[in-house]
């Protein structure tokens, strides 16, 4: 979305005028779910958390600054809401309906059925490991490996020093492997 | 078991897992990190690249952080038809709180108003009575019957189903 339009419905919202808001949902709910989905571990809890993050966020809308950028704000209130509802146990990390819930993607359609399959055995094992590596170490690789942010985003979202970012990136990666290791993974 | 991930004929140089963290102290986890993400300025990515091409563990490095990533990017999925749009819930949420405050306070004035009207009207007390018994009984049933639905919405598994 240009982030002038941004601008102009987030204005609009702050104004009270909740009809506004649904082009931000529908612009920003694709991204906000694959995060939510990647620390939450199931689409049901994602939903969840997605939705009430939209509510939180349009509820602080009159505290937002409109010289900001939305979209990192918005974020950093979703992950919250995650790590709020892993930690009152309302909700844990669960991959038990995960393959049930999600498809791959279009693209895998035109691989022949060995590749696919290929593919969901990697899938599986690489959310097993995420699974493994607790919450820090997968909000990070989740921001940067499914939501591909630029590092300066990242510090934005989750309120650290630019800096701090590569180090978390560096140790949260480590860490993958070292569950794709326990998990008995040999790399070729 | 075999990493499915990254072929060998993806990764053709091959690596192996277990000497991850050894980075030789002239690059830094942090550069390394950069380097990998595209993070770096032009003149820091060229001393690092220099730095890779001196340093076969460096190499092994890189190419264990790159088939990760290129295989976790390769990984995305997508719910597909079984995710609806939040954006209803969302606008139910947003929206039926004001509707339901202009409904109680509507709904508060007018009772004070009437309760008014009828306690100075010159009517007999014991009609009066009478009348103020019947509809305080139906406000406190009604009461009672809105109460009990809200608490059972509250606690209700399907309330999210889509029918």
């Amino acid at each position: 979305m240009r982030p002038d339009l941004e601008r102009e419905l987030i204005r609009k919202c702050k104004a009270g005028d909740a009809r506004f808001y649904e082009p931000l949902v529908r612009a920003y709910e694709p991204p906000g779910l694959r995060l939510a989905i990647g620390m939450m571990g199931n689409l049901e809890d994602a939903r969840d958390a997605l939705q009430e993050a939209f509510i939180k966020t349009y509820q602080s809308l009159p505290r937002f600054d409109l010289k900001r950028p939305f979209g990192p704000w918005f974020f950093q209130i979703l992950r919250n809401q995650c790590r709020d509802m892993l930690r009152s146990r309302k909700a844990r990390f669960n991959l038990e309906t995960l393959d049930e819930q999600l498809e791959l993607r279009p693209a895998d359609a035109e691989q022949g059925p060995e590749r696919r399959r290929e593919r969901a055995t990697a899938r599986d094992l690489l959310w097993r490991a995420l699974e493994r590596i607790g919450e820090e170490h997968r909000e990070i690789l989740v921001l940067k490996e499914l939501e591909g942010f630029r590092y300066a985003e990242i510090a934005a979202i989750l309120g650290i020093p630019e800096g701090t970012v590569a180090s978390r990136l560096f140790h949260a990666r480590r860490a993958l492997k070292e569950a794709l290791d326990d998990m008995g993974v040999e790399y070729p | 078991m075999t990493w499915v991930l990254s072929t060998r004929e993806e990764h053709p140089q091959g690596y192996r897992s277990r000497e991850i963290g050894v980075v030789p102290e002239r690059v830094t986890h942090e550069e390394l990190m950069c380097f990998i993400d595209g993070e770096l300025s032009p003149e820091e990515a060229r001393r690092v690249e220099a730095e890779i091409v001196a340093s076969t563990e460096l190499q092994r490095e890189v190419a264990v952080f790159r088939a990760m990533k290129a295989d976790f990017q390769d990984l995305t999925f997508d719910p597909g038809d079984r995710h609806h749009s939040v954006w209803d819930s969302v606008n139910r949420r947003l929206t039926r709180p004001i509707g339901w405050l202009l409904l109680i306070v509507g709904v508060a004035i007018w009772t004070a108003y009437g309760g008014y009207v009828f306690a100075t009207s010159p009517t007999n007390p014991w009609e009066k009575l009478a009348t103020g018994a019947v509809a305080i009984g139906i406000l406190l049933l009604l009461a009672s019957v809105i109460w009990d639905r809200y608490r059972e919405s509250l606690n209700d598994p399907y309330h999210d189903v889509y029918r």
